[in-house]
Formats: C-alpha cells, structure tokens, sequence
C-alpha cells in the first residue's frame, strides 16, 4: 500500500513536469503538421494531418522558403567553419598554455575565461559596429569569426583542463627522443586529446548553428543568413505562414537535437554550460 | 566555397595580378526589396538599359528587407563606407533629415531643378532639407514615390454582419461607432465568432502605429510643430487636440474594438489579422492589403482555386476608402509621407550615383518601378500619376488613392524638425496609448508626459 | 566542466617539472607564443577593440544623461534585477526539487529525464516562437483552450506588461532548467549512498536527510551554479526578444534587449551606454567567476 502511494506522490510530479516540457514542443510539432487554415485556430491536434509543409520546405515553394537549401546550406557550412577553426585555434592555445607552459599564458586563460563569461548579448553591438569597419559585414566570414571568439576561450579552457591532466612523463619522454614542440603537439598530444575534441567541436559547432543574435546582425541578404535568421523573417511575413515557419523550425531543431542525445553523457560533464549561453 | 574565390580574387586583384578586372568603374546601389516581384523586375530593367548606355559602368544592386535597409544603410554611414546610392523606403521617417542635417548627404539639386516642373506640388518641399555643416538648405534627397492613409475592411463581412457599405457614415465619430459598436456586435451575434471591428495598430516598433495615430492627431488639428520646427504641442489649443485624439485612439482599444494584442503589433501584424479575417477592417497606410490579393491572383504557384479567390477578393470583397471627415466637420487632410532616394556624400563613386539616380528619375524608368508596386507607391511627377493605371477608374482601389491624394496633404513633423524622426522611432504616441490603456491614466497626464518627452527629444 | 574538475590531478607537481623544461628548451616559448597567437589576435581584433570603440561611443556624459531621461532605462534596469532575483532563484529551487525526484532510478522517471532534457537540447528560436504563438490572446492555444472550456477570454499573456514580463521569465526558466537539473542531478548521484542508508537506519526523516546529507554536500555546487546561472541570464536575448520583443511599450526590456533596442532605433550612443550601465551587475560576478573557475578548480566538485 505504502509502495503504491509513494508512486502515486512521484507521478503527481511526473505529471506536471510531462506537461510544462511538452506543451510547447507538442505545440510546435502540430502546428508542422497542420493546414494552414489551423494556424489561428489554437487547437491540440491537426484538423487533418498533413505532411504538405514539409513538401512546401522541401520544393521552397513560399516567399520565406525560396532560399531554404541556401540557408540550411549556410547553417551548415557556418557552423562546420567555425567548429574547425575553434579546434584548430583552441587547440594550439591549449597546447601552448598547458604543455608548453608559455609565459603570459596564464594571463591569456584568464582573459578568455572572463570573455566566455561575459554575456554575448553585451558584446554583439560593438562587435557588429567593428565588422562594419572591417568590411566583413554582410559575409559569413562575420558571422563565422564571431562564434569563433565567442566558442574559443570555452573551448581553451576546456581543453586546458583536459591537457592539464596528461601525464607529463609523456613529454619528457618524447624530448629524450628529440622532438620538437611541434612533434610532440602532433604525435602525443592530439592522439591523447582525441575525445575532449570531438567534443569541443560539437560545442562550437552547436553554438554556432543556434545562434540567432549575431546571425540576424551580421548577415542579410536572403541568400547568405543562416536558417536561425529565415525563421525570424518570417514574422515580417503578412499571410501569417505560421505552419510553415513550425515546420521549418522542426527542421532546424532536429540536427542539433540528435546531436545533443548522442553526446548527452559528454555535455553533463559541462560542455553544455557553455551551450545555455547562446 | 564561394567566398574563398571571392576573397581570393579580391587578394588577387589587390596585388594587380587581375588589373584588367578592375578597369570597369563600378557603382554601388541599395534599395529597399520589393513587395512584388514586378517592383524589382522594373528596377532590373533600369539597371540593364542605364549599363547599356554607360559602358563600362556596372551597378552593384543590393537589395534588403525593409528593416534591415534601413539598419544596414545606418550602420554603412556610421561606418563611412555607404554605397552611392540608397533607396530604402524607410529613409524619410527614420534618418534622410539626420543625414542631410549632419552633412552626409550630397546636394541633388542639379538634378531636382530641371525636374521642378515634372513634380506633384508638396513633393519635393518635403526634400528641401537643412545641412548643419554646411549651415544651409539644399535639395539633399529625391522624391520617388508617396504612401497615405487608408481605411481597408471585408465587404463580405460588413453584409454577414447585417450591414451594407452604403451605411457606412462619414463623419468621425459615427464612423468609428459605426465599426464598433454596431458591426462588431452584430457580427458577433450572427457568426458566434471573437472577431475584432478594426485592426488598430499601437505596438511601439511599428510604423504603422506613428503614421495611424499622427492621422488621429491631424484629424483633431493637433499642430505638433510650426514650419521652422519649433514644437508648438504645449500650446493650450494643441494640448487640447492632442488630448483628443490621445482620448479618441485609446477609446477603440478600451472598447475593445480591436485585439487585444494590438499593442503588440509589428507592422505585418494589421495585414496578418485583416487577411485572416480575425478583424472586419483596419487602417494602413498604402493598400498592400488589397495589393497583396492581386498579387496572388496572379501567383502562378498557386492552385487554380487560390488564385480565384484573390481575384475575387481583390475585385469584390476587400474594400479600400479614405478616412472619414474630421471630428469638426471639415475635410480630412491627408498625411502624406514621400519616400526618398539619396546619393551619399561618403560614397566612392558619386559622380556615377548622381547619373544613375538622374536616369532613375527619368519617366519611363520612374514610373514601371512605381507601378510595379501594384498601387502600393503613388508617383511624386505628373506624368505619373496622370496615367491610366491611376485615372481610368476601372481598379477600385487605385481610384480611391487617386482621390485622396488630390485632397488636401500635409506632411510629417520630421520634415520641419529632423529630431522627430527619433520621436517617431521611440514611439512616444504608442507609449502614450498604452498608458492609458494598459496603465489606465488620464489622457490628459498621458499627453503632458508625451509633450515633456518629445521637448526633451525636439525641443 | 564541473565534473571534470574532481579528477585533476596534482598540478604543483608538474609546475615544477615544467619550469626546469623550460630552461632548458627554450625554443619552447617561442613556440607557445606562437601557437598563442592565433587566439591573441582573434581576443584583440575581436574583443579588445569593439570594447575600446564601444568605450569610445558611449564616451560622452551627454549620452548617459540622454539614458537617464528615457523612461524605458529605469524600467528595464528594474526588469533586469527582477529578471535576475526571481527568474534564477525559482529556476534553482525548481531544479533541486527536480534533481531530488530525477535521481530515482526508476525506469519511467529516467524515460521522463530524456523528455525532459528536450528544452535544452532543441535551439530557442522555434521552441520561443511556439511559446509565442500559444500565448496569443486572441488565437493562441492556451487562452482558446480556455474560451473552449470556461466560456470566458483568457489572461492578456503577452499584451498585459507584467504577465508579459512573467512570461518570459518563464521562457526563460522553461529552457534553462534541464540543464542545471541535470548538474544538480549529477552532483547528488556523487553523494555515496551509504550515508543515506546509515541515516534511515538511525530514522532520520526525508526533511533530515536532506538538511544534514544532500545540502552540506551540494551547497558549494548549487551556489556557484547559481552565480554562473546569473552571469548567463543576465546575457538571457532570446527569452525576451523572441516572446515579447520587449514590448508592450517597451516595458518588458532587459539590459540584454536595451542594446538591441537602441540600435533599432538609430541611437548607437545610448545603445552603448546601456551596455556600459549593466557593466556594474555583470563585471563583479564574472571577476568572482574567474577566480573561482582559474583557481578553485578542485573546490567546485566537492
């Protein structure tokens, strides 16, 4: 008895929680698969199930979609540049802070730690002001090197730590054979690292490819922002294709959904701390 | 991948290797994109025949969302890299009074004078513009095309409702009551359906809301500033009339006339509602909302049966009239806002940008790109607005456009008082609705607050 | 990061070990400076100089006097503290609550953590967009849910100034929350559970249990999570600008919207006045962050 009633108070708190998670998203998803007489009519299910919005995306057969290839293109060619060039940069800064224990690294750690705690919001408009001047306006490159600096000092720290742990003999020993820093960098420390990187990636990789802010600062022709952007554009839109901006969003949402699940026992070790940032 | 090419020859060229490229001179254009794809194919065609006759020319054409024209066109000044040529149809009531005030703008008047006689009178009045710098007034911008107010709502809905348009009074207060207090109800009644009388726009980021309320304000003879841009709000007479209307535009919302989340709305936000038949009718200014169903009907992505109903709707159920008579009984007076083209005095090639922005003015380049916009745009010139596309009578909305504007005009603040163009921005006449609607204080402390604001910000 | 920090191994040791490298190999340092370039000059070009031009802008007193006057300025100073005080202490106590009920090891709660987790897994835009859309007071989903079963108009969720304010809090709770549940969850499945088993043996009560067991052994995890949390919600964009875009009459604006605003609006000057202005919240707490990510590294685990 005692046992039922105890599951019973649990499920009085599943319950709630089930809901207040699910609402929104359950909202989203039938909305994706709704006509669009449904849009403004505020129900819990499709008055007929329907797929055509998805069909519409695909075709880029609406006003807001005719770029949606290009932009889900751009998403992902932005996040995939920015990603690698967070790694390449994070790395050789990691390397050189922790193994090569450069003067002034310290420093520099502390620098990047205070910029990964900065909120982003704060930097966006001097930062979008400084790509005008440097005529990066208006190219991806803008928007690239932005999640570039703000992924990096993350993702230094991040792969600072996990250096910092590397047993040093490994150094030593590979000095005692005569390798150069460079050597050392190539054959024991990026074989060693191989996890934290894959997972550093993602990280950059997912910031960049949620980012909205930036994203609708720094770029604007139709055919160079990102699909974070579309979806914004779509509220300047007056035949309310609120469907369609639904499924579309279902369709920006799943990628770096997948990629959260696969890699969630990684993130609880705090990637994510710095995902929520964005 | 594109981009690295592109860098690559940018590098490239820096370094001579590609110098031949570089021989064509180029000139660097933005516009606002258009809501038609005619409007833009008519600018395309402008660009082709202007390289045609100036080889070796070649314009940069970019074109930008209407909001973002405008931020993009901001930031390119600040920045000191502008193009040479800027269009965007948000210019006049955000930043061409700055700019020429601030000196970054170049005189156009070599090409305004000849034209004078080819313009509407009160066009370009509205372009005459003071340049602090050079402490001087000069033709600092170019007319192209113009927008007023319009009353737009559901003919097939008003006759649901019981009504027929023949009813619909045209004097001011019986003409809001009317909507509110006796279509609403009825429609009510008879379809059992939550739908609002008017879409009545009071978000604070919308144009929509300043260009609605300001019509309010001028129907009430609320002067807001003389013609050398003094603020004369706080004289009792016009504190008076702006306590009115702030009174009158509050009312409809307080009546709950219009959706609640009006006072949320973005510019799209009245268009969305009126096409979805959550509101019978709304006020907007230009007639994209009529426009848009002509649009479709000749959208060939959709089916057959889509295309029908917009034509339908176009032609017969969506209705587009011009504001009532003012609450004293005399004839309304139009707000009328003129959009305007600039070369930009930081460009790099003005020379070309004034050429190009002369041929733009050119009738039959002009007048294509305006009627591209399906009747959103009316002309700035005689010629264009002497055309059949306006005067033949046979496009119910054109005509009545047609008419308004050859009623009485007047217009906005900015053009006397550049500063007002952040009055605008900040949206103090919003802010005041909502503070009686929402805060539910007095029209009269809400329109003291609005005039202390605005001496603070104009004054 | 914050489990990571447990396995550190004995820094000193290799500090020592590395300084008698670095004698004799100086070739060393010339190499990390120059595998720290890269990162220097992405830091310098940009951060260090949008911070200096920012400074510059926002460098006339007549600005923040401009600030002051707008009556939008308070307001959203107010919004932001309140934003902050409410929005992460509910957040917090809501999540200790939760990791408490998540630590089961019963099948359907574990099935329910994965749903659970997916706020913070999908991106903001679509899942605010929808929130956006339920919300709206004349179609919305939530308030025709209403008119459907009580016959009366729901709540102005979005258009009222204070239930719009309350609603992106939520948001903002909404989306955040998994993730420091699952923080929390992971610092409480580290407390061993011999010393719940010892402790119900000797009859403690559940209030007890977690009063003398589960709280002295999170209390460090959960303040500081609590201050990073504060850092982030402060920088919190999304929550505000996709639901209410800081409206109606721009009296739902934070200091992370304010810039936003301000630049809409052509007034770059303020726009970086008001950052300026929400350097005295954020500055403190990232100084305070630092120190205790740079050196207290170890302390954070236990």
């Amino acid at each position: 008895m005692r046992k039922y009633l105890n599951e019973a108070r649990l499920f009085l708190i599943g319950l709630p929680v089930f809901l207040w998670t699910l609402i929104p998203i359950w909202h989203l998803t039938v909305l994706s698969f709704s006509p669009k007489d449904d849009v403004t009519a505020g129900t819990w299910l499709p008055s007929q199930f329907t797929v055509q919005n998805f069909e519409i995306i695909a075709g880029q057969k609406h006003y807001y979609l005719n770029h949606f290839w290009q932009q889900f293109g751009n998403s992902l060619f932005i996040a995939v540049v920015a990603g690698l060039l967070t790694l390449l940069i994070a790395t050789f800064a990691a390397f050189s802070i922790s193994r090569l224990k450069t003067r002034g690294g310290s420093v520099v750690m502390n620098f990047a730690l205070a910029t990964y705690l900065i909120p982003a919001a704060f930097l966006a408009v001097p930062m979008y002001k400084v790509m005008g001047q440097y005529g990066l306006l208006n190219l991806q490159w803008s928007l690239i090197l932005a999640m570039v600096t703000l992924a990096s000092p993350y993702a230094i720290w991040v792969l600072k730590q996990a250096s910092d742990k590397l047993p040093y003999e490994l150094d030593e020993a590979a000095i005692m054979d005569g390798a150069t820093p460079l050597q050392i960098l190539r054959l024991v420390y990026l074989p060693l690292m191989k996890p934290s990187l894959v997972a550093i990636g993602t990280y950059a990789l997912l910031l960049a490819w949620n980012e909205y802010l930036y994203a609708f600062l720094l770029l604007s022709k139709d055919s160079d922002v990102t699909l974070a952007v579309a979806l914004g554009h779509f509220l300047s839109a007056d035949d309310s294709p609120w469907n369609l901006l639904m499924a579309t969003g279902l369709v920006y949402a799943l990628p770096p959904a997948a990629i959260y699940y696969a890699f969630r026992k990684y993130m609880v070790g705090g990637l994510t701390a710095g995902a929520t940032k964005g | 991948m594109k981009r690295f090419t592109r860098i690559a020859v940018a590098v490239a060229a820096a370094a001579g290797i590609a110098a031949p490229a570089m021989a064509q001179e180029k000139v660097t254009v933005w516009f606002t994109k258009g809501f038609y794809k005619a409007e833009d194919d008519a600018l395309y065609e402008v660009i082709k025949k202007y390289e045609a006759k100036n080889p070796g020319v070649k314009v940069d054409l970019s074109l930008y969302g209407t909001e973002d024209c405008n931020t993009k066109s901001v930031g390119a000044v600040d920045s000191g890299t502008p193009p040479d040529v800027g269009f965007c149809t948000t210019y006049d009531f955000r930043v061409t009074g700055k700019w020429a005030f601030e000196g970054k703008l170049e005189d156009v008047t070599d090409i305004v004078a000849p034209l004078s006689d080819k313009f509407l009178p009160t066009t370009t009045s509205t372009t005459y513009l003071y340049n602090d710098k050079a402490k001087r007034k000069a033709y600092y911008a170019m007319p192209i095309q113009r927008q007023t107010m319009h009353f737009n709502y559901w003919k097939d809905m008003l006759e649901e409702a019981g009504f027929k348009e023949n009813q619909i009074p045209n004097t001011w207060n019986e003409f809001w009551g009317f909507w509110c207090d006796k279509v609403q109800p009825a429609y009510r009644k008879k379809t059992g359906k939550r739908i609002f009388a008017i879409g009545h726009p009071m978000g604070v980021a919308a144009s929509d809301t300043f260009y609605s309320f300001l019509t309010f304000a001028a129907a009430h003879n609320a002067q807001i500033v003389d013609e050398n841009g003094k603020v004369v709000l706080d004289q009792p007479k016009n504190r008076q009339a702006m306590i009115n209307a702030v009174k009158d535009y509050a009312s409809i919302a307080e009546k709950g006339c219009t959706p609640p989340s009006s006072v949320n709305w973005l510019d799209p936000d009245n268009n969305v509602a009126f096409h979805n038949k959550q509101t019978i009718g709304t006020h907007n200014a230009t007639i994209s909302i009529a426009a848009k169903w002509l649009d479709d009907a000749k959208n060939q992505s959709l089916t057959a049966e889509q295309r029908a109903t917009a034509d339908k709707n176009y032609k017969e159920n969506v209705r587009t009239i011009g504001f009532p008579k003012k609450p004293d009984g005399s004839t309304m007076t139009h707000l009328v806002a003129v959009k305007t083209a600039v070369v930009f005095a930081d460009g790099k090639n003005k020379r070309r940008g004034k050429e190009f922005l002369a041929f733009l003015m050119q009738d039959e380049n002009l007048t294509p790109f305006v009627e591209g916009s399906l009747g959103r745009w009316y002309p700035v010139t005689k010629g264009g607005a002497t055309r059949p596309f306006w005067t033949d009578g046979s496009d119910f909305h054109r005509a009545k456009v047609y008419g308004q504007f050859n009623e009485y005009t007047q217009p906005f603040q900015f053009v006397y008082n550049y500063k007002f163009t952040i009055v605008n921005s900040e949206n103090v006449w919003a802010k005041a609705i909502q503070r009686v609607v929402n805060d539910k204080v007095k029209p009269e402390q809400a329109t003291d607050e609005m005039i202390a604001r605005i001496k603070q910000l104009a004054g | 990061m914050l489990m990571r920090a447990s396995t550190l191994t004995a820094r000193t040791a290799l500090d020592s070990t590395a300084a008698t490298g670095h004698k004799r190999f100086n070739s060393w340092q010339m190499w990390g400076a120059l595998l720290l370039v890269p990162y220097v000059l992405v830091f310098a070009v940009f951060v260090i100089y949008p911070v200096v031009y920012g400074l510059w802008v926002a460098r006339n007193p007549e600005s923040y006097a401009r600030l002051f006057q707008d009556p939008v300025f308070p307001r959203t100073v107010v919004n932001t503290l309140i934003f902050l005080l409410v929005g992460v202490n509910l957040k917090f106590l809501i999540a200790l609550g939760l990791s408490g009920f998540f630590v089961q090891q019963k099948r359907w709660i574990q099935a329910l953590l994965l749903l659970f987790l997916l706020p913070w897994a999908i991106p903001s835009i679509p899942t605010i967009l929808s929130f956006r859309f339920m919300l709206n007071p004349e179609w919305g989903l939530i308030n025709n849910t209403i008119f459907r079963l009580f016959g009366i108009d729901g709540p102005g969720w979005l258009t009222e100034p204070t239930l719009a304010f309350a609603s992106s809090v939520l948001v903002h709770i909404w989306k955040s929350l998994p993730f420091w549940t699952l923080i929390l969850i992971t610092g409480r499945l580290a407390i061993p559970t011999e010393l719940y088993e010892a402790a119900s043996v000797d009859g403690a009560s559940r209030w007890q249990q977690f009063r003398f067991i589960t709280w002295p052994a999170l209390a460090t995890l959960y303040l500081t999570s609590t201050m990073l949390s504060m850092v982030w919600t402060l920088g919190d964009f999304n929550s505000v600008y996709l639901l209410t875009g800081g409206g109606p009459g721009d009296q739902t604006h934070v200091l992370a919207t304010l810039g936003i605003r301000y630049l809409r609006i052509d007034q770059l000057d303020l726009a970086m006045a008001s950052i300026v202005m929400a350097m005295p919240l954020v500055l403190p707490l990232v100084i305070f962050m630092v120190r205790r990510l740079a050196a207290g590294e170890a302390k954070l685990a236990h």
